[in-house]
C-alpha cells in the first residue's frame, strides 16, 4: 500500500458515510466502493470500521435500512438517509466548514 | 417475564442473521470483484477477510453498536450466577438467611421506631401543637397538670399561640372508661371534657355532623347537653357516622346529644370515645387544683425557643402575683415529645439491638463471601485465561452477589413483614400509634440499599484479587483448594471475634432484662393477685350506697367467694390519680404549692380483706361507719411513716383540704404497689365511700375457686339490682400482667434478638473452621496416615476455633460492661454488673461456640485418609 495515504481522521467517516448516501440508498459494499473512488485514494479506510458505523448511525436514526435486490441480483442490505440524517449532514458540513476556514486563516497567517 | 426474554430472544437472532447476511454479501461481491481482477479464489477470499480485519471481529464491533448488548450480557452473567449459585447451595442458603434475617429485623424495628417516634402526629402542622405545662421551680420537674385559672392567664397574656385548649377527663381521672347509657343498652366508654378550641388546635373537621360551638359552652355547668364521638365508636355503635348524630346517651349519669362525629382516625387523648364541652374553671380558688391537660398550636413562624420564653416570662409573673403560683411557672414541650418521650428508652433499645445484629449479619456475610472466594481463585484464573477481561470477571462476580442480595432483600421484606406482626402483638396495647405501624418504604429501600452495598463489596474482594492475580500461579494450585492469602485469613478471624463480642454485648443485655424482668415479677407488691375477680361497674349518684351494699352482700354468701368489696378507683397499671394536700389536726397549714400530698381513696369495709393486705394498727372500716357517725380514715405505712414518724397515728386527725370535716386516723395498713410495681408505694389516705356522697365502686372478690367463674353470678346480681348498670370483667392477674407490658416487651424482643446475634455468631464460626477443615483436608489426612489419633486432630480443629472464641469473649463481655450502664434506666433492683446475667451469657455463647466448632472438628477427625489421598 502506497504510503502516502493518510488514515481518515476520527470522527469524520460518520459525516462521510452520510454524504454518500445523501445522493442515493446503497449497501454497505457499494459505499465502501464509493468511498474509495470519490477520495481518489487518498483516505485509507479501514473497511472493518464501516459496518459498526453503519449500525450506529442506523441506533441514531439518521439512516434507514431495508432489504432489496442489488444490481447482481442478490438481496443487499440498502442504507438510504432519514430526514434527520439530512439534517445532521448539514450540521457536520457547516462546522467542518467553519473549522476548516478558521485553519485556513491560522495558516495563511504564518505565511 | 419468560414472554419478555422470548421476545428479546426473536429479536436478537434476526439481528445476529441480518449482520450475517450483509457481511457475507460483503465478502462475496469483494471477493467476485478480485477474482475478476485476477486473482485465485482462496487468495481473494484470504485478502477480502484481511480487509474487513476478520469477519468475526467486525461482527463483535456491530454488536457492541446494538444498545441493548449490555442486557444480553446481563442476563448471560445472571445466569451464570444462578447457576454458580445453586452449584454451591449450601454457601447460597447459608448467606441469604443471615442477609433475609439482618434486613428482616432491621426493616420491622426501624419501621416500629419510625412510626411510633419518627414520622409526625397525623394532624395538620402537626409541629407547631405544643403541650403548656406547670414547671414547678421546686423540684424543676414538668408536669402536665395545669389548673384552670393559671391557663386563663396563659392564654389571655401571651402572643405566640394560634389556639389553646384545655381537656379534662371526669372524675375517673385517668384513661378509665366511663359508664354510657345508650338508647336501650349499657356499655363503657372514654369521655374528655374540653374546651372550645380543642379541635381548632388539631385542625380537624367532622365527618357528620357539626363540631362543638360556642353555644354547646353557654349552657350552665355540669350539664353538657352537645358531644362530639370518635368515628369507629359512632360506627360500632349506631351502625354509621350519619346514623349517629342526634342520638341521646348518657355518660357519667349526665345526658348528653350527639351533634358531631369526628374525622376517622382522630381520638386524642389517649383513645377518646367522646368529647364533651369544657369551661374550664377561673375561680380563684383553682389556682392550685391541677385538673387539666393543656394543648396549645403556635403561630405559623413563631419558633419553640421564643414561645418558650414567652410563657416562662409570663409563668414567672404570675409567681410574683399570686402566692399559690410561689413555686411554679410555664413550659412547653412538642406535643410528639411529650406522647413518645417515655418510650424513648425502650425504642432505642431495641434500635441497638437490632444494629447490632446488622452488624453481625454483615460480619457474617462477608466471612462468607471471602471464604467462597478463596476457593474460588482456580476457577477464576482459569476464567481469565480463557479470555475473559478483568471487567468482565468482575461484572461477572458483582451480578452474582445482586442476585444474591436481592433474593435475599425480598425474602427479608417478607421476614419483616411477618416481624412487624410479632412485634405488634407483643407491644404494649397502649404504646402509642402501634396500630399505625407499617413496612416503611423509605426503610427497606434504605435496608434493601445497604445489603446490596455490603455484598458487593465483600464479593468484589475476590475480583480485585483476580486482576492482580499471576494466572499461572492460580492454575498450578491444585483442585479448589487454593491456600487463602494470610491476610484475609487474618481479616475474617477478625469478623469471627468481632461476631461473638458483638453477641456477648447483646446476649448479657437481654440477661439484665430477663434478671430485671423475673424480679419484678416476683416483686412483693403488698397484696395478694391471684383469684381476685374485678368487675368494672359505675351506678347512678341515686341510691348508690344501698346498691353496693346490697350487691357485696349477696356477693359474700355465694359459696366459693372467700371476701369482698368495693373500691372507687382501681389504679393497677393506669394513671395514678393525682395526689392532693393533706392537712394534720394541731399543725401549721404551710404554704401552697409545698405542702405534703397523698393519694385519696375511697374503699368499702374488707377491702384489705380481699387483697389481703396486712392490717398493721387499728381496725378496718365496719358497718358502724355511716354518713352519721364521726368520720374515719386508714393510712397506709408510707403515710405512717413520712407524717408521722415515731409517733403513732392511730386517732390523729387528718383532712384533704381546710373546710372539709377532720377525718380521725382508725388504722394504718400495709404499703402497696398499684401503678408500677417498679415504684415504690405512695402515702395513701384511705375513706369509707359509705360516709361520703357514695362513690361508685367496682367490686372486688377474692375466691376459693377460678375467679371468672363467678362472673356470671356477679352479672346476675348487678342485673337484678339495677339492669342498666353496665359491668365488664378482669382478673387481678391480668390487670398485673399488664403493668409489666413495656418490661415484658423489652425483654421479649431484645431476647429475640440476642438470639439471633447468637444463632448467627454460631454460623460465623463454623463457616470459618468448616472452611479450614476443607483447606486442610490434605494436610489432615496425612497426619492420620502417619498415625495422628483422631482427637489430635478434633484438637487441631478446635484449638485455633476455642481461641476466636475466647478472644471474642473477653472483647464482649468488656464491651457488656462499658455498655450496661446505658441499660440502667431499664433495670429494676438489678445493677448493669449483675454476675449471673453474665454467667448465663458465657454460658450460652461457650455452649452455642463449642458446638459450631465441635461439628467441623468432627468432621475432619472423620477424614478417611487413603479416599483423600487417592483423589490428589
Amino acid at each position: 500500500m502506497p504510503p502516502s495515504r493518510f488514515p481518515i481522521p476520527q470522527g469524520t467517516l460518520d459525516m462521510l458515510v452520510l454524504q454518500v448516501l445523501s445522493l442515493e440508498a446503497a449497501h454497505g459494499y457499494a459505499i465502501a466502493q464509493r468511498l474509495q473512488q470519490i477520495s481518489r485514494a487518498a483516505v485509507r479506510i479501514n473497511q472493518g470500521s464501516l459496518y459498526p458505523a453503519l449500525h450506529r448511525l442506523e441506533q441514531k436514526r439518521w439512516l434507514k435500512a431495508e432489504w432489496r435486490q442489488s444490481e447482481t441480483g442478490r438481496e443487499a442490505k440498502f442504507y438510504a438517509l432519514t430526514r434527520a440524517g439530512h439534517q445532521q449532514l448539514a450540521r457536520e458540513k457547516a462546522s467542518w466548514d467553519q473549522l476548516t476556514t478558521a485553519v485556513r486563516l491560522i495558516f495563511n497567517e504564518g505565511a | 417475564m419468560t414472554k419478555l426474554l422470548n421476545l428479546f430472544r426473536r429479536r436478537r437472532d434476526r439481528l445476529e442473521r441480518d449482520l450475517d447476511r450483509e457481511l457475507r454479501y460483503h465478502v462475496e461481491r469483494r471477493v467476485e470483484d478480485m477474482i475478476a481482477d485476477g486473482l485465485s479464489e482462496p487468495e481473494a477470499r484470504r485478502r477480502a477477510s484481511l480487509e474487513l480485519g476478520g469477519v468475526p471481529q467486525v461482527q463483535e464491533a456491530v454488536r457492541d453498536t446494538w444498545i441493548w448488548r449490555w442486557l444480553d450480557v446481563f442476563v448471560r452473567d445472571v445466569r451464570y450466577a444462578l447457576r454458580s449459585l445453586t452449584k454451591s447451595w449450601a454457601f447460597t442458603v447459608g448467606a441469604g438467611a443471615v442477609l433475609a434475617l439482618a434486613i428482616g429485623a432491621t426493616v420491622a424495628i426501624f419501621s416500629v421506631v419510625n412510626t411510633v417516634l419518627l414520622r409526625p402526629l397525623a394532624y395538620p402542622d402537626a409541629d407547631r401543637i405544643a403541650s403548656v405545662e406547670t414547671l414547678w421551680t421546686n423540684t424543676g420537674r414538668a408536669s402536665q397538670a395545669v389548673s384552670g385559672p393559671d391557663f386563663l392567664d396563659w392564654q389571655a397574656r401571651n402572643d405566640v399561640f394560634e389556639k389553646m385548649a384545655v381537656y379534662y377527663s371526669g372524675d375517673t381521672g385517668g384513661t378509665d372508661d366511663a359508664p354510657v347509657i345508650l338508647e336501650d343498652r349499657a356499655t363503657f366508654a372514654n369521655p374528655r371534657y374540653v374546651s372550645a378550641d380543642f379541635f381548632a388546635v388539631f385542625g380537624q373537621t367532622v365527618s357528620a355532623g357539626r363540631l362543638l360551638t360556642a353555644g354547646d359552652y353557654s349552657v350552665a355547668r355540669g350539664a353538657a347537653p352537645a358531644a362530639v364521638v370518635r368515628y369507629q365508636w359512632a360506627v360500632t355503635n349506631f351502625g354509621s357516622a350519619e346514623a349517629a348524630i342526634g342520638k341521646r346517651i348518657t355518660v357519667n349519669g349526665s345526658p348528653l346529644e350527639i351533634v358531631g362525629v369526628a374525622a376517622p382516625g382522630f381520638r386524642y387523648p389517649g383513645v377518646t370515645d367522646l368529647w364533651a364541652p369544657l369551661t374550664p374553671d377561673g375561680g380563684p380558688n383553682h389556682r392550685s387544683n391541677h385538673d387539666y391537660h393543656a394543648v396549645g398550636k403556635l403561630k405559623a413562624g413563631a419558633d419553640l425557643v421564643r414561645a418558650q420564653a414567652q410563657m416562662r416570662t409570663i409563668g414567672d409573673a404570675l409567681a410574683r402575683q399570686y402566692p399559690q403560683n410561689r413555686v411554679k411557672t410555664v413550659s412547653l414541650i412538642p406535643l410528639q415529645e411529650r406522647l413518645t418521650g417515655n418510650l424513648q428508652p425502650t425504642l432505642w433499645a431495641l434500635m441497638g439491638a437490632v444494629g447490632v445484629v446488622w452488624l453481625i449479619g454483615c460480619a457474617n456475610i462477608a466471612n462468607l463471601l471471602l471464604a467462597r472466594a478463596a476457593g474460588r481463585t482456580r476457577e477464576i484464573a482459569l476464567r481469565a485465561a480463557l479470555g475473559a477481561g478483568s471487567g468482565r470477571v468482575m461484572r461477572q462476580l458483582l451480578t452474582e452477589n445482586c442476585v444474591l442480595a436481592g433474593v435475599a432483600g425480598l425474602a427479608g421484606l417478607l421476614l419483616a413483614w411477618m416481624l412487624i406482626q410479632v412485634v405488634v402483638a407483643w407491644a404494649p396495647a397502649d404504646l402509642p400509634r402501634i396500630d399505625e405501624v407499617r413496612m416503611d418504604p423509605t426503610v427497606a429501600l434504605f435496608a434493601l440499599g445497604l445489603s446490596l452495598v455490603s455484598t458487593v463489596i465483600f464479593g468484589l474482594v475476590p475480583a480485585l484479587h483476580a486482576s492482580r492475580l499471576d494466572l499461572s500461579d492460580g492454575l498450578k494450585q491444585s483442585g479448589s483448594k487454593a491456600t487463602a492469602s494470610k491476610a484475609s485469613t487474618r481479616l475474617r478471624s477478625a469478623m469471627v471475634v468481632a461476631e461473638v463480642a458483638l453477641s456477648v454485648i447483646l446476649l448479657a443485655a437481654a440477661g439484665l432484662l430477663l434478671r430485671s424482668f423475673l424480679t419484678l415479677q416476683h416483686v412483693d407488691l403488698g397484696f395478694t393477685t391471684d383469684r381476685v375477680l374485678v368487675a368494672f361497674t359505675e351506678h347512678p349518684l341515686k341510691d348508690r350506697i344501698r346498691f353496693f351494699a346490697d350487691v357485696l352482700d349477696r356477693l359474700r354468701a355465694v359459696p366459693g367467694v372467700h371476701a369482698a368489696s368495693g373500691v372507687a378507683y382501681l389504679g393497677m397499671g393506669r394513671e395514678p390519680r393525682p395526689p392532693r394536700d393533706y392537712f394534720i389536726q394541731g399543725r401549721p397549714e404551710g404554704q401552697p404549692g409545698e405542702r405534703p400530698q397523698a393519694e385519696f381513696h375511697d374503699i368499702t369495709g374488707d377491702y384489705f380483706k380481699t387483697l389481703d393486705i396486712p392490717v398493721l394498727a387499728g381496725r378496718d372500716f365496719a358497718r358502724t361507719d355511716t354518713p352519721e357517725s364521726p368520720r374515719v380514715a386508714i393510712i397506709n405505712e408510707a403515710l405512717a411513716r413520712t407524717a408521722f414518724a415515731g409517733e403513732s397515728s392511730v386517732g390523729q386527725r387528718i383532712r384533704e383540704n381546710p373546710r372539709a370535716p377532720w377525718m380521725e386516723i382508725v388504722g394504718v395498713v400495709g404499703d402497696t404497689r398499684w401503678q408500677d410495681p417498679s415504684q415504690p408505694a405512695p402515702p395513701v389516705v384511705f375513706r369509707a365511700s359509705t360516709q361520703g356522697t357514695g362513690n361508685s365502686l367496682s367490686i372486688l372478690a377474692r375466691t376459693s375457686v377460678d375467679p371468672t367463674s363467678l362472673a356470671s353470678t356477679l352479672r346476675t346480681f348487678l342485673y337484678e339490682a339495677n339492669p342498666t348498670v353496665p359491668v365488664k370483667f378482669e382478673t387481678m392477674e391480668e390487670m398485673f400482667d399488664s403493668t409489666l407490658a413495656y418490661p415484658r416487651f423489652r425483654t421479649q424482643v431484645i431476647g429475640l434478638f440476642a438470639g439471633v446475634a447468637a444463632l448467627l455468631a454460631a454460623v460465623g464460626i463454623f463457616s470459618v473452621l468448616a472452611y479450614l477443615v476443607g483447606q486442610r483436608t490434605r494436610e489432615l489426612a496425612v497426619r492420620r496416615a502417619l498415625g495422628a489419633s483422631a482427637a489430635n486432630v478434633v484438637g487441631l480443629i478446635m484449638g485455633p476455633g476455642l481461641r476466636l472464641v475466647a478472644g471474642g469473649l473477653v472483647l464482649g463481655l468488656a464491651g457488656a460492661l462499658a455498655s450496661a450502664r446505658l441499660l440502667s434506666g431499664l433495670l429494676y433492683e438489678i445493677t448493669p454488673w449483675d454476675v449471673s446475667a453474665y454467667i448465663g451469657t458465657i454460658a450460652v455463647l461457650g455452649s452455642v461456640a463449642l458446638l459450631a466448632t465441635l461439628v467441623p472438628a468432627i468432621r475432619a477427625a472423620t477424614i478417611a485418609p487413603v479416599i483423600v489421598l487417592q483423589q490428589e
